[in-house]
This record gives structure tokens, sequence and C-alpha cells, in this order.
């Protein structure tokens, strides 16, 4: 198994016990995790710590409070958006989609720069004419 | 610090807060709806007690002074098809 990122004998939980393989796709790529993981360890087990990205600014989220209290590791499991990886077991054949960023507006201008009137649109055309 | 995140779903900065609150002065409430913390996907639950901590320190705004920030239902995130009852896919 590739992923190696697992606590195979703990000092105080003991040796890891075996379990069955699973495979499911995270964007498309493969990867197996064991049964009874969550998505979100079997992914951190693959050393994949990116869940998604913030919609606005697509900076890089992953496992925040891992109690399912904060939502930040949500991703999309078989079309299904806002499932929180750390709460949800992980089933042979998933097939999870992580956050993507969103389509953003425009960048306003600045507002104070727009004229209020007809009036004073005329005068700034004006004097953009004098220069 | 100061750029710490304390809204990771709105991605709002303590400094962000911190300059908010000296600007106008105002509650932790109006914070929110200036700022934007707060008001995410998570539904304030992860950064009401940290906004209501910076606020103290600023303008010295107690949580629950005037208009809290309110918590409200659903407690958590639901999606519609569950409210309609549906099993969330297995
Ligand atoms: S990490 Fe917070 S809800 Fe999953």
């Amino acid at each position: 198994m590739k992923n190696n990122h697992r606590i195979v004998d703990h000092p105080v939980l003991g040796s890891l016990p075996e379990k069955d393989s699973i495979t499911f796709t995270f964007d498309g790529k493969e990867y197996s995790g064991l049964a009874g993981d969550t998505i979100a360890s079997a992914l951190l087990a693959n050393g994949v710590r990116t869940l998604r990205v913030h919609e606005a600014s697509g900076k890089p989220r992953g496992i925040y409070c891992n109690i399912g209290h904060c939502f930040e590791c949500r991703v999309t499991v078989n079309s299904t958006s806002g499932v929180r990886a750390c709460l949800t077991e992980i089933k042979d054949g998933m097939v999870i989609e992580s956050g993507k960023p969103e389509a953003q507006p425009f960048a306003s201008k600045n507002v104070q720069d727009f004229p209020r009137t007809y009036a004073e649109f005329e005068k700034k055309q004006k004097v953009k004419g004098d220069k | 610090m100061d750029n710490i995140t304390i809204c990771r779903c709105e991605e709002v900065t303590l400094e962000d807060i911190k300059n908010t609150a000296k600007k106008y002065n105002c509650t932790a409430r109006e914070i929110k709806l200036r700022t934007r913390a707060g008001m995410g996907y998570c539904g304030g639950r992860t950064c009401r007690p940290i906004v209501d901590t910076v606020m103290e320190h600023v303008t010295g705004e107690k949580p629950g002074d005037n208009i809290p920030l309110k918590v409200q239902p659903p407690v958590r995130p639901v999606s519609l098809s569950t409210l309609e009852g549906k099993e969330n896919e297995k």
C-alpha cells in the first residue's frame, strides 16, 4: 500500500489492526484507504492535505477542527456538495471532488471617482478636454 | 500576528477587524456586517467567540452588550434535501 503516513505501531493504542483496503478517487486520481477511514483521514494518509480552496481567494483549505464543526473540509462526494470530509466514512468507489475557486465579479472601480450627477459628469469631461 | 485569519469562511483577518472597529468604533454586530466575519458557510460558529474577544480588547464591548452576535437556528448548515426528509447519500 502506498499510504505511508499512518502510525502502524502506537505506544499506547498498539498496532494497527488488519483492515480491508478500499479505493476511491479524489479529483480524478485514484487512491486507496482503509475501511473505517474518514475521507479526510484516508486522504491525509495519502499525503493529501488540501481538500479545497477558498472560493474567492483560492487559498488552500484542509482539516481544521476535524470534528464536523467548521465545514472547512467540505468536499463534493458523488455529486453531493458540502460534505464534511472529516465526518464522512469513506466507501469503496467514492468519487470525491475538491472545492474549486468560484468565478468572481469584476473588481469594482473606486466609487468615489464616479460622477454623482450629470452636471458633475459634464464638468469632468470638460476638465479632461481642457488638458 | 495581525494577519492571522479570524474568520476562515470569509477570510477576515485580525487586522481587518481591528481596523474596522477602530475606524467606526462600532459594535460586534456592525463588525459582522462590515467585514462579513461570522457570515460564512459555518454560520459563524467557529469565529464568533474570537470576534467577541477581539471586540472586548479593541472597544471594550462585552459579548452580549447591546446587540450581540446572535445565534439562530438551524444550528448547523442543513441541505434542503435533508430538510425535506431525504436520507443523505450513504
Ligand atoms: S475539519 Fe472542521 S468540519 Fe471537518
